[in-house]
């Protein structure tokens, strides 16, 4: 039996800072979720289930949010799941949604993910607590000196992205950094942080949160709303270490695109594609990811960047949001890899909307990059490629 | 197999906690000696709540005063009172319906360590704890009868942040494949498990190979140099969270020992800078004397060569290992 066609029919966000000192988690949670409904035409009565993810509960030291947050998210009597797969969750997240749509088994289903980094510290549960602990920009630093080796990419290229989504950032009301003054000097003089990686090309740490609601065709018809479709997703991991492993290119983020890709009949991504939110948390992983999920051929994905293409208004523009260089609620991240690109084939990404986009993808990875969630959207329940 | 140590974990973080606007003034209340309530539609909600737990909908902040006085709905005891409990002796807890309230609160009542003192129906009285902080704990219940008179000093600003030690502590035995680990770098010898299937060699071994879905056990277990290769190192810039002793920028690598298939991860290098490191350069480990090693930071999850048992790590001088020769190792 076909999978019961999904559709992303409203978007809520909240606005992304250093700290929302002004709301609980709930309230913070909860001002995603009415936005989304609002967009969506709807209101509690109307979602069947919800899907709820968030990074490790150590971040804030809230265990099982699921539970605390039921009144919050309208979930008193309703089925409610929770989704895990570090940095990654929010696409994986999504992605569990429209399963649910998918299988029939409900018409209209809240999802909805979230960080709240201020209360608690990334670095130290990261670290499992400890003292000494490496993070995430220690650990991916080493890998991204390889690709650079490998690619022979000039050292300007992580400069670039950073000021390229800073940019873009500036464009979207919600994004936690605006920082107009931005410039290639700016990055290339900010603080080294795990060479090659400055202050500037690194993320924030952000609270905020993100929703969607999704629903099968019947539902977009009735809604009104302009849908976009959900027309591939794929989940992939491997291990963290084994030997053999390639960290810079993992096998498990090229499978997770392969099948993207191939589910739809994409042969050429690059050409196929009209934009994407790709999970870029520190400069370097713009071209590696872009070589990761096969947009670019090994060792071409820099090039792309250097020749702003990626740009708004390039030819394959990434991250015009400002993406996770710009707002970082860790848990949310991914979500909002994914409603931005829904945003896009909507036709409702406002200041940051790149002209005719019909089709884009939402990335996240997380862990040791070995998890791996993407979604393809589509303006167009069958696009033809 | 000698019995190292127990590993005693403790995961432990002082998480803040934004109030908002209906938990904020409850808190405060709390403080300054008084209980509100929330208003929902003809309804009174204490503890109060953000939302309607019944239509979802947001409720506008509308709080009242309610108890100090109220029933005991429902109870039970507890016999033997932990550290983290709000007595030293035993005591109830109870769902509270306080004088003004629809809902019942649960919180603690002291009848002083009797548990024929509590009962369904019984009546108590708020009390306040000396030092009071804007929180749950700043109150507690006594039968009405043992109640005294209180003269409550409010404190001044709003409560809108708070913090708490939250933790989790774990107590359990070293696996057995960790303790022998732990037990080979006391006597100087690195420990690493053989896949029997592939012929590849971990360091330190997991108990089993992910690879080939396989058990190694004590059989499979070789000795392997302590000479071996640097695929991968970085600077840390010690990030200043809750716990952290470092303060200084330090190296830290990852070292293919001769002989393995798996780098050492998280290797702390003290004594050379970045700049002196190099992917490819070889590495001797030079061991503490045999009294000085400790192992007493491995755990099941964490550690791996802790610089407890060595006293640096040295150049050996030998030509770097090409880079191309390290591309499967390069975490």
């Amino acid at each position: 039996m076909a999978a019961r066609p999904c559709a992303v029919l409203g978007i809520g966000q909240t606005k992304y800072k250093r700290r929302r000192d002004d709301v609980t988690l709930d309230g913070l949670v909860r001002e995603a979720v009415l936005r989304a409904l609002e967009d969506a035409g709807a209101t509690f009565d109307d979602i069947d289930a919800i899907v709820i993810g968030k990074a490790p509960d150590a971040l804030e030291g809230v265990m099982m949010p699921l539970l605390s947050l039921c009144d919050a998210l309208g979930a008193i009597g309703k089925p409610i799941h929770r989704v895990h797969t570090a940095g990654s969750v929010g696409a994986s997240t999504s992605i569990s949604a429209v399963n649910l749509v998918e299988s029939g088994m409900y018409d209209t289903v809240l999802t909805v993910a979230y960080e709240k980094q201020s209360e608690g510290n990334a670095t130290w549960a990261l670290s499992g607590g400890k003292s000494g602990g490496q993070g995430a920009g220690g650990t991916f630093a080493p890998w991204i000196r390889n690709y650079i080796a490998r690619s022979k990419a000039p050292e300007h290229i992580g400069w670039m992205v950073a000021v390229k989504d800073r940019l873009n950032a500036l464009k979207n009301e919600y994004a936690h950094l605006h920082l107009p003054d931005i410039s290639i000097e700016k990055v290339r003089e900010s603080p080294m942080l795990w060479d090659p990686l400055h202050f500037l090309e690194s993320c924030p740490s952000s609270d905020g949160a993100a929703a969607m609601v999704l629903g099968n065709d019947d539902i977009a018809k009735k809604s009104g709303r302009p849908p976009a479709w959900v027309i591939s997703h794929a989940k992939r991991t491997e291990f963290g270490q084994f030997p053999g492993r390639d960290t810079v290119r993992p096998q498990a983020g090229v499978e997770c695109s392969e099948a993207l890709y191939r589910k739809v009949g994409i042969t050429n991504p690059r050409e196929q594609i009209d934009c994407a939110e790709l999970y870029v948390p520190f400069s370097w992983y713009e071209p590696m990811w872009l070589e990761g999920h096969s947009i670019a051929e090994e060792g071409e994905g820099w090039k792309m960047t250097d020749a702003g293409d990626t740009e708004l208004g390039g030819s394959f523009p990434v991250n015009m949001s400002g993406g996770v260089l710009s707002s970082n609620p860790i848990g949310a991240s991914g979500m909002i890899r994914c409603l931005e690109a829904a945003n896009q084939v909507r036709g409702t990404a406002g200041e940051y909307q790149v002209p005719g986009a019909k089709i884009s993808i939402g990335h996240a990875y997380g862990g040791a990059a070995q998890y791996y969630a993407m979604w393809m959207v589509s303006s167009e329940l069958n696009p033809v490629f | 197999m000698p019995q190292l140590h127990d590993v005693d974990y403790t995961l432990e973080y002082p998480y803040t906690r934004t109030t908002g606007p209906v938990i904020g003034p409850f808190l405060t209340g709390l403080r300054d000696g008084r209980i509100l309530g929330q208003r929902c539609g003809d309804r009174v909600l204490c503890p109060p709540m953000e939302f309607d737990p019944d239509t979802f909908s947001t409720l506008e902040p509308d709080l009242v005063e309610v108890g100090p006085g109220g029933e005991v709905v429902n109870w039970t005891w507890v016999a033997e009172s932990s550290a983290k409990h709000p007595f030293d002796r035993p005591f109830g807890f109870a769902f509270i319906k306080l004088d003004g309230a629809d809902t019942a609160l649960v919180h603690a009542v002291d009848t002083g360590g009797d548990p024929e003192a509590m009962s369904t129906g019984m009546r108590v009285t708020a009390q306040y704890r000396e030092e009071r902080h804007g929180s749950i704990a700043d109150v507690y219940f006594v039968p009405e009868a043992d109640a005294a008179d209180q003269v409550i000093e409010p404190g001044e600003e709003p409560v809108t942040i708070t913090e708490h030690l939250i933790g989790l502590r774990l107590n359990e035995p070293l696996y057995p494949h960790r303790a022998r680990f732990a037990q080979g770098l006391l006597d100087g010898k690195i420990i690493g498990q053989r896949s029997p299937v592939t012929g590849k060699v971990y360091v330190p071994g997991r108990g089993y190979d992910n690879m080939s879905r396989v058990l190694l056990s004590e059989a499979d277990e070789v000795v392997v140099s302590d000479v071996g290769t640097v695929v991968a190192f970085t600077e840390l810039n010690p990030v200043q969270y809750y716990g952290q002793t470092e303060t200084e920028p330090y190296v830290r690598c990852s070292i293919l020992f001769d002989g393995t298939d798996q780098p050492v991860i998280g290797i702390d290098i003290r004594d050379m800078t970045v700049e002196e490191m190099r992917v490819g350069m070889r590495m001797r480990c030079i061991w503490r004397d045999p009294e000085d090693r400790s192992v007493e930071d491995i755990d099941n999850r964490f550690g791996n060569i802790p610089e407890s048992v060595y006293t640096r790590f040295e150049p050996t001088g030998e030509p770097d290992v090409p880079a191309d020769q390290l591309k499967e190792h390069s975490w």
